[in-house]
């Protein structure tokens, strides 16, 4: 292989935005060709072709593995052939998925959605590149410069001392270094399978506290199968709303799930890409990125939020365990009592099958983050203290805490954000590592109710 | 050989209307490989396909064509997705006629009309299929086997007689 001709440098000519021809060879010596959009790299020395249908290429390939492929670069039209050779079907795990919704979105956008189905993922060793001499256009400078936007945003992370600095600061980073306007952060939550938003922008709902499946959508699908999941063009069917419903009508899930808080998102996003984020092989959380534009994520933003993902990743992770070693000691500097406040009381309804909470007629939240805040309700109306721990509640049986990996600051940070986008008098606040304040501005009644 | 039929005059119409056009051709050795096109015309008895191409980007497909004759093309009209591929085994590398030269600019302006809608900017299919008149090689061939190959479950069926693959 021609040492100047990377694969790595030629990935936009793999993004199925100007069709391929593959050209095979049968079994009695004559040629067939045809073209692909679903040619994806996979690796320096390996492409992928999506298998639909038993066609002729398929029939040629089994029988004389060697093809070429002649591509286009999308921007400067200059051309290249793969001479590749057959490998091996995957029919399910990460490439296939990657592919699957590579797919989705150039079906959708070629109104083909049920003419494609992906049966799967045909893996190719890359045996040599030619360049086709010819005419190209200067190449185009699109978007910022991504690896000092990489190296600024992992000085920005380096800088962050808690959980809540390095959700802000990542998210800044996005905004300000890569210019991505419309994004969200979801923790995993793996014991149960699903993802909450901790963070997001560029919408206007924060969306902190809503909640998506494992394997549902782009997000869900980038953690289920700890993968980057990019979509080029608007793909219906990965759009949550849709599937969430969907899900929802067919199992039971919505009990469960948070499904009343929406999802913030763009409508129809023509461009989609979600990154697990790693600490080491532990998945973390997913950041997911939108955008109206057709074609504006492309591999080398994906490489660079991996790359940025994984420092976020691990320095969640150590935030976590700092947290949890020092939270082991921190009580309560004192039983501080405050002042009732003065006003009309709110009505608190608690219903302990889901753990959803009501202020008033308004749903806020259910589950842990709602069991969190009953508990902190309750024992501010009993003792009239302010101040909590996270210790403390890491040792309550009651809040379903897991035993590893709680990831109770998370949980606190989701709480915190949903409270401040719903009400103006309950609220909480960090006042240190591993503790924080209750701050109540309207007395309340709780009431806990048995049945939903 | 059999006597071929001769070209359906809406698939020889099909095939010169400006679309996507792409040759192959495969080595003794069993390798397939392929060049992008720019431009094709049909003999007045439709039973001869000619395929115009730059002869500095053809060079492993002429070989292989020399060595053996045998060729593949494949037709794409952009936007409707539909898609001939066309199979001969006698394929002959010819010096282009005095007209061909003269097809180049109305192919690359007539293949932008088509790829516009897609948003494609027209300088980009102008680069795409640009081809200096010196550099300009004929393929011609009779089409043996037309196979209709528009995605979906029936891509690849070998078209009957009066068939266009629509």
């Amino acid at each position: 292989m021609s040492r100047s001709l990377s694969l790595d440098r030629l990935r936009p000519c793999l993004e199925g935005i100007v069709p391929s021809g593959i050209a095979t060879c049968g079994v009695d010596g004559m040629p067939n060709i045809t073209y692909v959009s679903q040619l994806m790299y996979v690796d320096p020395e390996h492409v992928a072709l999506s298998f639909q249908f038993f066609n002729k290429t398929r029939e040629n390939i089994l029988a004389n593995p060697v093809a070429t492929v002649l591509m286009m670069d999308p921007d400067t039209a200059a051309r290249y052939r793969l001479t590749i050779r057959y490998l091996r079907t995957e029919t399910e795990g990460p490439l296939f998925e990657r592919m699957k919704a590579k797919l989705a979105g150039i079906a959708s956008h070629e109104g083909m959605s049920d003419v494609f189905r992906l049966l799967g993922a045909d893996v190719y060793r890359v045996q040599g590149i030619e360049a086709v001499p010819g005419r190209e256009l200067p190449p185009v400078a699109g978007g910022p410069a991504l690896l000092p936007a990489l190296r600024r945003s992992v000085d920005a992370l380096a800088e962050c001392q808690s959980m809540e600095a390095l959700i802000d600061s990542f998210c800044t980073c996005l905004t300000r270094h890569f210019d991505l306007q419309y994004q969200m952060l979801l923790m995993a939550d793996e014991a149960a399978g699903r993802l909450y938003i901790v963070a997001s922008r560029g919408y206007a709902q924060s969306g902190a506290g809503a909640e998506i499946p494992f394997g549902v959508g782009v997000i869900g699908v980038a953690a289920r199968e700890r993968v980057p999941i990019r979509i080029m063009y608007p793909a219906t069917e990965y759009a949550y709303s849709r599937m969430l419903r969907d899900q929802a009508a067919a199992g039971g899930l919505a009990e469960r799930l948070e499904t009343t808080i929406p999802l913030p998102g763009l409508p129809a996003p023509a461009s989609q890409l979600a990154v697990p984020i790693m600490a080491g092989r532990r998945l973390v959380a997913v950041a997911y990125v939108e955008s109206q534009r057709e074609c504006h994520f492309g591999y080398d933003l994906e490489d660079a939020l991996v790359a940025l993902g994984a420092t976020l990743g691990l320095s969640m992770a150590a935030c976590l365990c700092v947290e949890a070693a020092e939270g082991a000691a921190a009580e309560p500097e004192e039983a501080a009592v405050a002042a009732v406040p003065a006003g009309d009381a709110v009505r608190v309804r608690h219903y302990a099958r889901d753990g959803s909470v009501f202020l008033g007629d308004d749903y806020l939240i259910k589950g842990v983050a709602g069991a969190i805040l009953w508990r902190l309700l309750n024992d501010h109306q009993r003792t009239g203290r302010s101040l909590f721990s996270n210790r403390e509640l890491r040792l309550d049986p009651a809040l379903g805490l897991p035993e590893v990996a709680d990831n109770l600051e998370a949980r606190l940070i989701l709480l915190q954000r949903r409270l401040r986008d719903r009400c103006d008098w309950l609220g909480i606040e960090k006042t240190g590592r591993g503790r924080f304040r209750l701050d109540l501005t309207r007395p309340v009644t709780l009431h806990a109710e048995e049945t939903g | 050989m059999t006597s071929p039929e001769p070209l359906d005059p809406a698939l020889a119409e099909f095939i010169t209307s400006h679309v996507s056009l792409q040759l192959a051709a495969t080595d003794d050795s069993g390798l397939a490989t392929a060049v992008r096109c720019v431009g094709c015309r049909v003999s007045a008895d439709l039973r001869r396909v000619t395929l115009l191409m730059p002869r500095s980007q053809a060079a492993p497909v002429l070989a292989s064509i020399a060595a053996n004759g045998r060729v593949a093309a494949v037709f794409n009209e952009p936007k409707s997705y539909r898609t001939l591929q066309l199979k001969g085994r006698d394929g002959r590398i010819e010096p282009p006629l005095p007209d061909d030269a003269a097809a180049l600019q109305p192919y690359a302006a007539g293949f932008a009309r088509r790829l516009a809608p897609l948003d494609v900017p027209e300088p980009y299919v102008r680069t795409l299929v640009s081809c200096a008149p010196d550099d300009l090689v004929a393929v011609s061939f009779t089409p043996l086997e037309a196979y209709a190959q528009t995605p979906g479950p029936r891509a690849g069926r070998r078209l009957g007689p009066g068939e266009t693959g629509e």
